[in-house]
């Protein structure tokens, strides 16, 4: 046993500081797909798109629903100009219309601020208990989840505790886009956590379905916070819950 | 079909070749043979016999309606066939009632396809649609009670339940129920091109995203007639590989986890994140999705060979120190040394594949006993234990993540070497609007993996999957022989299974 302690000792630390310090994604990682918005595309890139993710308008000005993209980098490979890959990892947001890009100018970055985040975390008293529920993922995102406790993410640090009964539970982190037999089970999860509460929809699957037609976590029950993403890497799922803690304080729900 | 019956006279005659209709041979080391739907259940029983194992049944156009079971039989493929009847429909006497292995897979298409009838009629509770609140009680007694554990697990892991009956410490009865997160995404692959389709392979169980590509992406090139450039082949065994040792390095962390070995955790966890990031730096994605494609991989990749090696070489000389303490520390060992013990009989009964049926003293690894893509030309030594408890899992693991190091450096040697213009590129052109049909498969880290696709004008038709995990799960309820509830989480661990494989 004391050898683990010294073996764990003899390495230098590895625990990111984000939210405090930014984590830069590695060059070339697919953290999510950017629209440019001055750009015209052509209309048939809508039907290259494996999950249906791509509108064009008469205008040829192309959105892009991040709930339903699934980064497969079809557009991107097809309409370079238009759709380009992003390394960032801050891809939460509030509300379902906000996932879709393009379709308006938005050059205001709509992540809020690094630094609001970390007070955020400061403001928790160091105690939010999380719960998961898999309704159907395909098994990236629980990885991504557990690897929020592993020294690289460490969340515990920002006072994220694991809970497994959801009775003790803040927020709620929904994966897959609940299929038939997980409905009552999600339901049931939902409603014994006590208030105040926050739901996260975790992947792309949880936030519109992405490759299936059952449209979300969000046709079930009200989701706080959307974290796209085919799965979305454990800094973005780190911003979810941070985003959601925002919720939190106010003391309910939106 | 009796034993003495087998082998028939002729020794080039396949088991079950005696009752065929017809024989075709669509590509290397497959065989379809078809039979009539009396003579079914004799034919099964002669391929079982003759020592074949049981990978997958179901119903698909071929391109008529037909059923299909299929085996592996001495390194190859072999697809018994039974062609619907004229009213579309198949009527078959049902195997699984006296092949366990079959009985899961039979049930799914059962239930799932109604021109099937097996001759059983309509289950009481359907396999395919769980119940989270049913209580299946085997047992009965004053001093006895049964716990249903999931589909909402306690920490972070995929749906699955247990219904675990017990005096109280020991685990007296044990029942898997899978098919909560059925997703329908066979369906998925129906009228897209290949070039898309591969996305949903990728997802079909998303740890395991390069196996399930290269088995997609095989079965697909043996159906056209195409083969990829060498240097893919070679780049999707880096890929591949990469992805196992994070698999197994998982598997490692949890079991450490289990016991309370924080230091042992975090060390396992570090090192599999470590391998994540290469994949990350190396295609973009954390599970390597988009790099493999049908007809060959995508690009070179955002890591030379060399890169790759250092960080490896880095990645090895952790592993090493950490394997050797987590194999002194005894706090861990002995929860693993004969827990959830599977007798070798026990394994070939279910047809179990993967690093479970390798840490019960069985030989089988489809990328030794079918090589396909580059493991044709790499050689690869299948670790194989007798023990058949957890601890043999967790060293047939650890003896597989210093063959995949092995395997990496072999493969990017010779990446280094070579051009991509040498060796004719990186990605074989597919012919346009053609159809066929053909398996293709892998092994994933879960066991081995068989894709089975149908090309119809340049079009998927139907896809059907055959996932390690679902067939390795039916062999849990087995697992408990002398186990107690506390063992349940190290056994599970040591399984190192994923139900979105399973319930796809």
């Amino acid at each position: 046993m004391l050898e683990w302690i010294y073996r764990g000792l003899s390495k230098r630390t590895v625990t990111t500081r984000y939210p405090h310090r930014p984590e830069p994604a590695p060059a070339g990682f697919h953290g999510r797909v950017d629209v440019a918005v001055d750009a015209v595309a052509d209309s048939k890139i809508a039907q290259l798109c494996p999950t249906g993710a791509i509108a064009v308008n008469r205008d040829g000005r192309a959105s892009l629903d991040r709930g339903r993209c699934i980064l497969c980098g079809e557009c991107v490979r097809a309409e370079p100009h238009v759709f380009k890959f992003r390394a960032g990892y801050e891809t939460a947001e509030r509300s379902a219309a906000a996932l879709v890009v393009g379709s308006k100018a938005d050059d205001t970055p709509h992540e809020e601020p690094r630094k609001a985040l970390g007070q955020r975390a400061a403001m928790l008293r160091r105690s939010v208990h999380v719960r998961h529920i898999d309704c159907g993922s395909d098994g990236s995102e629980e990885w991504e989840i557990q690897a929020l406790w592993n020294p690289y993410y460490d969340i515990q640090r920002l006072g994220f505790y694991l809970t497994d009964a959801p009775r003790h539970a803040d927020v709620l982190l929904v994966t897959g886009p609940v299929t038939p037999p997980m409905h009552a089970p999600l339901q049931r999860t939902w409603q014994v956590m006590p208030e105040p509460k926050a739901l996260i929809a975790v992947g792309t699957d949880a936030c519109g379905g992405g490759l299936h037609g059952w449209g979300g976590v969000d046709q079930i029950l009200p989701v706080d916070v959307y974290v796209p993403g085919s799965p979305p890497a454990p800094i973005a799922i780190m911003d979810g819950l941070l985003t959601a803690v925002g919720l939190l304080n106010r003391g309910g729900t939106a | 079909m009796s034993a003495e019956s087998f082998p028939p006279e002729s020794p080039d005659l396949r088991p079950a070749e005696r009752f065929a209709r017809n024989v075709e041979h669509p590509a290397a080391l497959e065989t379809r043979i078809w039979v009539d739907s009396a003579a079914f259940r004799d034919a099964v029983g002669e391929i079982r016999e003759a020592g074949a194992r049981f990978i997958t049944i179901f119903v698909a156009e071929t391109p008529e309606l037909a059923l299909t079971a299929v085996f592996a039989w001495r390194g190859e493929i072999v697809l018994l066939q039974v062609a619907a009847s004229a009213d579309g429909t198949i009527a078959y006497q049902e195997i699984g009632n006296w092949w366990p292995a079959v009985a899961w897979p039979e049930r799914e298409m059962i239930e799932r396809d109604l021109r099937v009838d097996s001759g059983r009629g309509a289950p009481e509770h359907p396999l395919t649609k769980p119940d989270p609140d049913l209580v299946q009680r085997a047992l009965s007694g004053l001093d006895t009670f049964t716990i249903p554990y999931g589909p909402v697990r306690s920490g972070v892991f995929e749906a699955i339940q247990f219904q675990i009956e017990t005096g109280g410490e020991d685990v007296a009865q044990l029942q898997t129920r899978p098919f909560f997160k059925h997703r329908g995404i066979e369906a998925r692959f129906g009228g897209m091109p290949p070039e898309l389709g591969i996305h949903v392979a990728e997802r079909v169980a998303g740890i395991a995203s390069c196996a399930y590509a290269t088995a997609f992406s095989q079965a697909v090139e043996r159906a056209l007639g195409v083969e990829p450039p060498r240097r893919a082949q070679r780049w999707r065994v880096v890929h591949c590989e990469l992805e196992r040792m994070a698999c197994h390095l998982d598997v490692i962390a949890k079991e450490a986890e289990t016991t309370a070995l924080s230091v042992g955790q975090a060390r396992f966890q570090i090192l599999k994140e470590r391998v994540q990031r290469l994949l990350a730096r190396l295609t973009g994605s954390r599970f390597g999705r988009g790099a493999i494609l049908p007809g060959g991989v995508r690009d070179e990749g955002g890591l030379t060979p060399d890169q790759l090696r250092e960080e490896l070489e880095d990645i090895e000389r952790d592993l090493q120190r950490d394997r050797r303490l987590f194999l002194a520390t005894s706090s861990m060992t002995d929860r693993l040394i004969g827990a959830g013990r599977l007798p070798r009989a026990t394994v070939e009964e279910y047809c179990a594949v993967g690093p479970l049926a390798r840490g019960s003293g069985i030989s089988t690894d489809a990328r030794h006993a079918r090589p396909y893509g580059d493991y044709q030309r790499l050689g690869l030594q299948v670790i194989v234990q007798n023990g058949g408890d957890a601890m043999a899992r967790i060293n047939v693991r650890f003896g597989e993540l210093l063959e995949s190091l092995r395997l990496l450096r072999r493969a990017l040697e010779w990446l280094r070497r070579s051009t991509g213009k040498e060796s004719g590129g990186l990605r074989s052109p597919l012919p346009r609007r053609e159809s066929g049909t053909a398996c293709g498969w892998a092994e994933a880290p879960q066991g081995e993996l068989l894709f089975w696709v149908e090309l119809r004008d340049g079009l998927v038709h139907r896809a059907h999957v055959a996932s390690p995990s679902l067939r390795n799960w039916a062999l849990f309820d087995r697992a408990f022989p002398k186990d107690v509830l506390t063992d349940f989480a190290f056994i599970e661990h040591s399984f190192g299974l994923t139900p979105a494989g399973a319930d796809r």
